[in-house]
């Protein structure tokens, strides 16, 4: 007689526990002490940290990454005044032609290793290499040489005043300083080690990409003695671990939030704002007071947009409280704005504001559009329909546009269709288009410089191609000027020009309120970026 | 059936090639540019080509598939074009949550739905029966974010005796590990609860009609062994089908899941991968996928000769 293979109950138990074991085993092989709960914040930010060279990418989640680990050589601080950081002394020659900079005593690498003026020089060069305002600024630099370990200098061909506040923008990327090993990477190329000079180090054992990202307290870093300010002052890491949590789903990060799970949420949606505000234990706060600007970009390459009227005609034709109600409902978290520079900012002015007090004027608009010699051709307007404020926003354009008796065309995508399409010059009815929104930082678009959508220089220009020269003269007049009022003259001029030739239109500023449980306290307010230092639990 | 199992494992080799030619035409064609996400909102188009002329996306598509196609028959599955870390390597940081969360899942719901399945035939058209398929059709009709949303209410905001999210390694404990997939495995599971238990009833009321059934019950057989050994192992093929097809449903299920649950899973990592256009991420976790998919066929295929001696490949 034979037996027949058979399985019993029991072997089948032992076969599923043994298989949930083997499932749940690899998992971490060495355990490393973490630091307790009470010195661990952990946070949801805006999205995830897809790329780790803050030098090689302008996502704001990368230059809060790099805020992290790398320091800069100036800050703005709470009142969004360029301080020193780094530098300990600085001074310009009479001509103002040569800058020099004496770096702090005993600045070191996360690694212990001490940070030079060769680390500076290279590191200066990659983000020169990378960023708008850098390559502006390098237009007029002769050399920055090194003096001695702990000293560099600024060669100039011109006076430059806008030199120290380039150095200390909040606009990404910003200007921090790696090893120089790191920094003579080729800048068209990431880097792949982060041994940084800032407050926190990456632990890279603990970070698992798309998941969680893992900064832990750097021994090494000397902060400055004045208080936390922005991104000035006392760089002081008061916790052990900072953990960004990367969770896709609002829902899931709110209750995480309410059960104590996380400590802080940097967007929690605005329509939950009401339920968040009734919960005891949160504190919401405002950190970007700048905000955000909702923007409306024209494509000057073809008609109608590449005359001015039908420009000017987009100008009386929205009305930005359409746009805040449609997407942030809450008049507490938005605004109006016409001033070219953001509000709330020192650049913002009332120069040449006429249609800002006059629109919505549909009457205006539809005149100005005809004097275009619009025809009733298609407007090609891009949507992105799986973010709200761009889905919103372009169904009001369309509306609005329609009222006047345009015709117009919805090419609707996900948003990296929209990217995708921006950047076509062909014409509309070639695979280019007319007309597409998205919104800019409040702190970047504060300044003429640091934006890049604030460049006219045709071909060369960010999307839309505008082209103006006087904007382009007044821009480095501005980057040139010593003090702020001066300053804020050439901003009137420079909008004064921008609204006549109209190179996009506002649709509205809002702000983001965030979300933290209530022990966690010295959060900074500062656009840009969200600090961690200075921040801790009680 | 070694000459089945080798047929079968050569057509799995030729389903991941078609898989991968079929997904990279589709993300090179479909609109979407990796370099000007990478490069964000504020790069100027310069800055944008000069980035995809750093990732080799400026070269023609069949020398970019050729370059792609060489290093994954030498097993190199290539880099995250946005974290530069070896696509390997994620999906290997991202096995385990997701691993873990199919097997709960599916045991939990076998389970429960054989139990379902066999009581709702025993008992069938009595208040029991009605009950379970009452039950299933709610649990095949709410979407498991919807579930989701419920559990983490109930159970995690409101009682507070489990997590809301998240995911933790057997090595941190064993509760850990099971705390944080309770509530994940119920949403995700209550489908397949409904979907298994809906088909071992139909089969297990064929063959309780069965003449040996009856025949089993005048020798006096007890209740349970007749239906678990006698009735439930002769129903076994449909229900084992049902199974397969249910453990591959569940890839798309855990997507899902893993969002809502903030699991840290193959699932999010496609899903993120998509969002960005990051084609090797995309392209790796396919193939995986697909090869997946070919193994469970082949498993359940299999299985029928274990359950049914008349079976033969």
């Amino acid at each position: 007689m034979t037996r027949r293979a058979t399985t019993s109950r029991r072997t089948f138990l032992k076969a599923g526990l043994a298989a949930g074991a083997a499932i749940a085993a690899p998992a971490r092989l060495t355990a490393q002490p973490a630091p307790s709960a009470a010195k661990t914040i952990r946070a949801v930010m805006h999205g995830d940290l897809t790329v780790l060279d803050p030098i090689w990418t302008t996502a704001n989640m990368t230059a809060y990454h790099g805020a992290m680990l790398y320091d800069t050589l100036f800050g703005i601080d709470a009142n969004l005044e360029t301080k020193p950081q780094m530098v300990s002394k600085w001074g310009a020659s009479d001509d103002s032609k040569t800058w020099t900079f004496e770096l702090r005593d005993g600045l070191k690498f996360s690694d212990g290793t001490a940070l030079t003026s060769d680390d500076v020089i290279a590191s200066l060069k990659r983000w020169a290499a990378r960023d708008g305002a850098g390559q502006h600024m390098m237009q007029r630099v002769s050399v920055i040489a090194k003096k001695d370990d702990k000293t560099f200098q600024f060669i100039l061909k011109e006076p430059y005043g806008y030199l120290v506040d380039a150095l200390g923008k909040t606009s990404t990327p910003l200007c921090y300083i790696m090893r120089k090993k790191e920094a003579e990477t080729n800048p068209m190329e990431k880097i792949t080690a982060y041994v940084g000079s800032g407050p926190f180090l990456f632990n890279e054992a603990e970070t698992r990409q798309g998941a969680r990202y893992v900064y832990d307290r750097n021994p090494n870093y000397v902060p400055r003695s004045e208080p936390a300010s922005g991104l000035a002052g006392g760089k002081v890491a008061k916790v052990d671990r900072v953990i960004f949590e990367n969770m896709a789903d609002s829902q899931t990060a709110l209750a995480a939030l309410q059960a104590g799970e996380i400590d802080f949420y940097e967007t929690p949606p605005i329509d939950l704002i009401e339920q968040l505000e009734s919960d005891k234990n949160l504190t919401l706060e405002v950190l970007n007071k700048t905000g955000n600007i909702g923007w409306l970009r024209m494509n000057f390459l073809h008609p109608p947009f590449n005359n001015v009227d039908a420009r000017r005609a987009m100008l009386y034709l929205l009305n930005q409280e359409d746009f805040m109600k449609a997407t942030f409902g809450n008049p507490k978290y938005y605004h109006k704005c016409g001033s070219n520079f953001g509000c709330g900012v020192p650049m913002e002015n009332d120069a040449n504001t006429q249609w800002f007090k006059e629109a919505p004027n549909p009457a205006k608009a539809k005149a100005y559009l005809e004097k275009s010699g619009y025809k009733g051709e298609p407007i090609l307007l891009l949507q992105a329909t799986n973010i709200d404020f761009m889905r919103n926003a372009a169904d009001l354009v369309a509306g609005a546009l329609r009222s006047i008796g345009a015709t117009v065309e919805v090419a609707s995508s996900d948003w990296g269709g929209v990217v995708n399409r921006r950047a076509v010059k062909a014409a509309p009815d070639q695979g280019g288009w007319n007309l597409f929104i998205t919104w800019a930082d409040g702190a970047a678009v504060s300044n003429p410089i640091a934006l890049a959508g604030h460049a006219a220089t045709g071909d060369k220009a960010w999307f839309g191609w505008p082209s103006d020269a006087k904007n382009e003269e007044l821009r480095d007049k501005w980057a040139t000027a010593g003090s702020v009022a001066d300053k804020q003259a050439i901003a009137r001029e420079l909008q004064e020009n921008a609204w006549n030739f109209v190179p996009h239109v506002w649709l509205g500023q809002w702000v983001q309120p965030t979300a933290r449980r209530k022990n966690l306290v010295g959060m900074l307010p500062v656009p840009g970026v969200v600090p961690f230092w200075n921040a801790e639990k009680t | 059936m070694l000459a089945f199992i080798i047929r079968r494992l050569i057509s799995t080799v030729l389903v991941m090639g078609l898989v991968g030619v079929f997904i990279f035409l589709l993300l090179h064609l479909s609109p979407g540019d990796p370099a000007a996400i990478i490069a964000g909102d504020n790069a100027t188009p310069a800055q944008i080509a000069a980035i995809r002329n750093s990732l080799g996306l400026d070269d023609p598509l069949h020398l970019q598939f050729a370059r792609w196609a060489v290093r994954v028959l030498n097993g190199d599955l290539g880099i995250s074009i946005f974290s530069n870390v070896p696509v390997a390597t994620l999906i290997g940081q991202r096995l385990w949550p997701t691993v873990s969360l199919a097997f709960t899942t599916i045991v939990l719901a076998v389970t429960l739905a054989l139990a379902a399945g066999v009581l709702a035939a025993w008992k069938a058209g009595s208040l029991i029966d009605r009950l379970v398929m009452i039950l299933s059709v709610v649990g095949f009709s709410l979407p498991v974010f919807v579930v989701g949303y419920l559990l983490i209410y109930v159970f995690a905001i409101s009682l507070r005796w489990l997590p809301v999210q998240g995911y933790s390694p057997m090595s941190d404990g064993f509760w850990a590990w099971a705390s944080h997939l309770i509530l994940p495995s119920l949403a995700l599971g209550l489908a397949y609860v409904a979907l298994i238990a809906r088909i071992t009833r139909t089969a297990m009321l064929d063959v309780l009609a069965e003449d040996y059934m009856r025949t089993a019950r005048a020798k006096g057989v007890a209740t349970g062994p007749m239906l678990l050994k006698h009735a439930l192992k002769n129903a076994g093929v449909p229900i084992v089908t049902v199974i397969g097809i249910g453990v591959a449903l569940l890839i798309g299920g855990v997507v899902i899941t893993e969002t809502v649950f903030n699991l840290p899973g193959i699932g999010r990592l496609v899903v993120d991968a998509i969002s960005k256009r990051d084609y090797p991420i995309i392209q790796g976790v396919i193939l995986l996928f697909s090869g997946v998919y070919v193994i469970i066929n082949l498993m359940v295929d299999l299985s029928y000769t274990l359950l049914d001696p008349r079976i033969r490949y």
